[in-house]
């Protein structure tokens, strides 16, 4: 059945209901999220309060409805997570990481603020610089990733997030982008993919970075394309979801994952896009809004903003276009980086 | 916030009074618990009560990031310095600034400096006893804290922070004790990986631990040598185990094991060859084997052993030494290995896959173009892709054109 010209369910004209992209509960669940301070739930996940603030917004402008959650606010919070060595955590009072560093960079762009951030932003040079500052001395010099946070854990994860933030500031030319391209191409896989450090196995979270990384590098030239895509390709199943690795289960978020690293390498029309469509919107709750890993489970902020960029990607008429590198709206980035 | 298999009530659950009173309560008490250690912490209140608190609030929300943090501080500036009785922990805290031991942790070589105050500046005791009165204590807090995590991994295997925590407690012990100590709990967590892969033999988070352990345990740092055989042997046993042949993470590492491997038997080319025989002979017997060739995880495997023959920047790994003759003679058997293969799996969509890959190839290393017969072959198993595979109906268009590409007229 096709999703865009199927005849729906009988006796109904149409999409069948549990196939129709439901925009108003999608925005009131993510506007309800910041309001649920009586569940236990709300205070345990207070570690990715900043990235589900931007996985919300995200998922709002993709939605058409950029302004659902309240502009001052939303800075005054992102402003108000950030440390002195000006990195932000996902919380005030939590400690700098760089993946909430990231989400908030990518939050006061969403919003067009960061002049707030030069005007009040902490960090060595204070402003933009103190925040970029705070990602440049995460790249190890010696390798070319990047570490997490002072403790130094390091993954592919964070080679991106860093080239990320730093990119939307302006200031890639603080880190040694070479390097960090050479780093990648270290990580990569007989089968074309990447893991979070050489000799890791592939996966296609990994994968995600790796290849957005590159692509802000402007070096996608180095994929092996027809392997990788191969690959790419095989993490969808029967049921029309995406895995991240081979005889796992599909997800969600994979949805994006996959579909963004399609797109990049230009092979997204190598799955079935609306049997992907499908199974995401089939994951939706119809009612209360957001979106689950799989149907019939609960809903999350994280899995609703992928399922919501994923069906972007596959051009979804309800949703503004997302672009592939940022997980961002595609007009903001064009705003940004011209 | 991310949740994973959960499911869905059919009915939203309206929360009585009770429950709601109740989970007041419960939220109370765990912001209290939170704002008693910061508070602590901000009085530097580096204590094994303060250590307590944390392992409290950890149980229940191992994703606190911070909290980890906060326990590290408290191990580095406060219980690990305090746990000799001549040490002094202002002299600690200088050396292990959270800085240092980005480099140290990540890194681990010869660099990293000792923050065991034990130069004689400062201290006037015999330099060996005073490690050794240390090492106990620092030893024992390392042990409780790698035993307080267990439980905890095994609740919850795919929480990023407690791998990260727990390889940053071993890299603290390579730091502050005598290597045969460290080296013996780098042992002990190659046993544990093992299990939780027993458990879990996909687990991501338990694949990568594996590897930095054995990278730890080989290190000169520890006084140890190579176990690529070893490993290599591991592998096997995982893929001749349960679900072993679409154990896609050992067929990995497995790929990534070889080259060394054949480098360390100083294996020289017949050898090398015998090498790449056995591996295929491996892969078709499971194939034929297992659950049939439907595996996937098995077919990139394949996949891995034939860039050795057909992708130049394969060949190095098994057969650099092979002549282009060579290559061709293991292609071509390869091919009718596949042909046979279908006899009984006409429905297994890898079969054409792999054979018009290769098919494709041995023109191109023949430098020739495709014979009639191999057109004629490649565009009916094309067709039989299309029918079996309509998922990636894009990519046998994608694979149409490069057959076009081929002069291979009505495909
Ligand atoms: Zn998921």
């Amino acid at each position: 059945m096709s999703l865009v010209s199927g005849p729906g369910r009988a006796g109904t004209t149409g999409l069948p209901e549990e196939l129709r992209l439901v925009i108003e509960p999608h925005v009131k669940y993510i506007q309800s999220l910041d309001s649920r301070r009586d569940e236990l739930e709300y205070w345990l996940t207070e570690h990715l309060r900043l990235n589900g603030l931007y996985w919300g917004l995200t998922a709002l402008h993709l939605l058409g409805r950029p302004d659902a959650l309240p502009r001052q606010e939303t800075i005054d919070f992102v402003l108000s997570c950030q440390s002195d060595n000006g990195g932000f955590g996902a919380a005030p009072g939590h400690d700098a990481h760089l993946l909430s560093t990231c989400s908030a960079i990518q939050i006061l762009v969403m919003v067009n603020a960061i002049d707030e951030l030069e005007k009040k932003g902490k960090g060595e040079g204070g402003g933009k610089m103190g925040v970029a500052n705070y990602i440049a001395a995460l790249q190890n010099r010696d390798t070319g990733t990047f570490a997490g946070d002072e403790w130094g854990e390091e993954d592919t994860r964070f080679l991106y997030t860093g080239l990320n933030g730093l990119s939307l500031l302006h200031l890639m030319d603080l880190v040694d982008v070479d390097l960090a391209v050479q780093y990648i191409m270290s990580c990569a896989n007989f089968d074309g993919g990447y893991g979070v450090s050489p000799g890791a196995e592939s996966h296609s979270g990994q994968i995600f970075a790796c290849l957005a990384a590159l692509s802000i590098a402007k070096r996608l030239d180095v994929v092996n394309v027809d392997k990788l895509g191969r690959w790419l390709s095989e993490r969808q199943v029967e049921a029309g979801g995406l895995n991240g690795r081979p005889e796992k289960l599909e997800d969600v978020c994979y949805s994006w994952w996959v579909a963004s690293s399609l797109t990049m390498i230009g092979k997204l029309h190598w799955i079935d896009g609306s049997k992907l469509t499908q199974f995401i919107l089939k994951c939706q709750d119809p009612e209360n809004g957001g979106i689950a890993d799989r149907p019939g489970d609960m809903v999350d902020v994280f899995h609703t903003v992928f399922g919501l960029a994923g069906l972007s990607l596959l051009g979804h008429p309800d949703l503004e276009e997302v672009d592939a590198t940022y997980c961002m709206p595609k007009r903001i980035i064009e705003r940004v980086l011209g | 916030m991310a949740s994973h298999g959960v499911a869905r009530p059919a009915i939203s659950v309206v929360r009585t009074d009770e429950q709601l009173h109740e989970e007041q309560q419960r939220i109370q008490e765990y912001r209290d618990l939170e704002e008693l250690i910061r508070a602590k912490i901000a009085e530097e209140q580096y204590t094994v009560e303060v250590l307590d608190l944390t392992s409290k609030l950890l149980k229940e929300n191992p994703e606190y990031y911070t909290i980890w943090n906060v326990r590290r501080r408290l191990l580095i500036y406060g219980l690990f310095s305090k746990s000799s009785d001549s040490s002094s922990p202002s002299k600690a805290s200088q050396n292990t600034s959270p800085t240092d031991t980005t480099q140290t942790s990540s890194i681990p070589s010869s660099a990293s400096t000792s923050t065991i105050p034990a130069d004689s500046n400062t201290i006037q005791h015999d330099p060996i006893s005073q490690t050794r009165g240390k090492t106990g204590t620092t030893l024992d807090l390392i042990s409780a804290d790698l035993e307080f995590l267990f439980p905890i991994m095994m609740k919850f295997p795919k929480c990023y922070w407690l791998w990260n925590y727990r390889l940053w407690l071993l890299h603290q012990a390579n730091e502050r004790l005598d290597w045969q100590i460290a080296r013996g709990l780098w042992t002990r967590e190659l046993v544990l990986v093992g299990k939780m892969l027993v458990k879990d033999s996909r687990n991501f988070h338990g694949w990568g631990y594996r590897r930095t352990v054995v990278a730890q345990l080989e290190s000169q740092k520890l006084h140890g040598s190579s176990m690529v055989e070893s490993e290599f042997e591991y592998t096997t046993k995982v893929i001749h185990g349960d679900k072993g042949l679409s154990n896609f993470s050992a067929w990995h590492r497995r790929s990534k094991l070889i080259p060394k491997l054949l480098e360390e038997r100083q294996a020289d080319d017949p050898t090398r060859r015998q090498f790449l025989d056995d591996e295929f002979d491996l892969i078709i017997a499971a194939m034929y084997t297992d659950s049939y060739p439907y595996a996937q995880s098995a077919w990139f495997y394949y996949q891995f052993l034939m860039t050795t023959l057909t992708d130049p920047v394969g060949h190095a790994t098994i057969t650099p030494n092979f002549t282009s003759e060579e290559r061709i003679e293991f292609l071509v058997r390869q091919l009718e290995v596949l042909k046979d293969m279908l006899d009984g799996a006409e429905d297994c969509k890898w079969i054409y896959d792999a054979l018009i890959e290769y098919t494709l190839c041995l023109s191109r290393m023949e430098e020739r173009q495709l014979q009639i017969d191999e057109k004629d072959d490649c565009s009916q198993w094309l067709t039989e892709l299309r029918k079996l595979d309509t998922l990636r109906s894009g990519r046998w268009v994608d694979l149409e054109l490069d057959l076009r590409g081929n002069n291979i007229p009505g495909v």
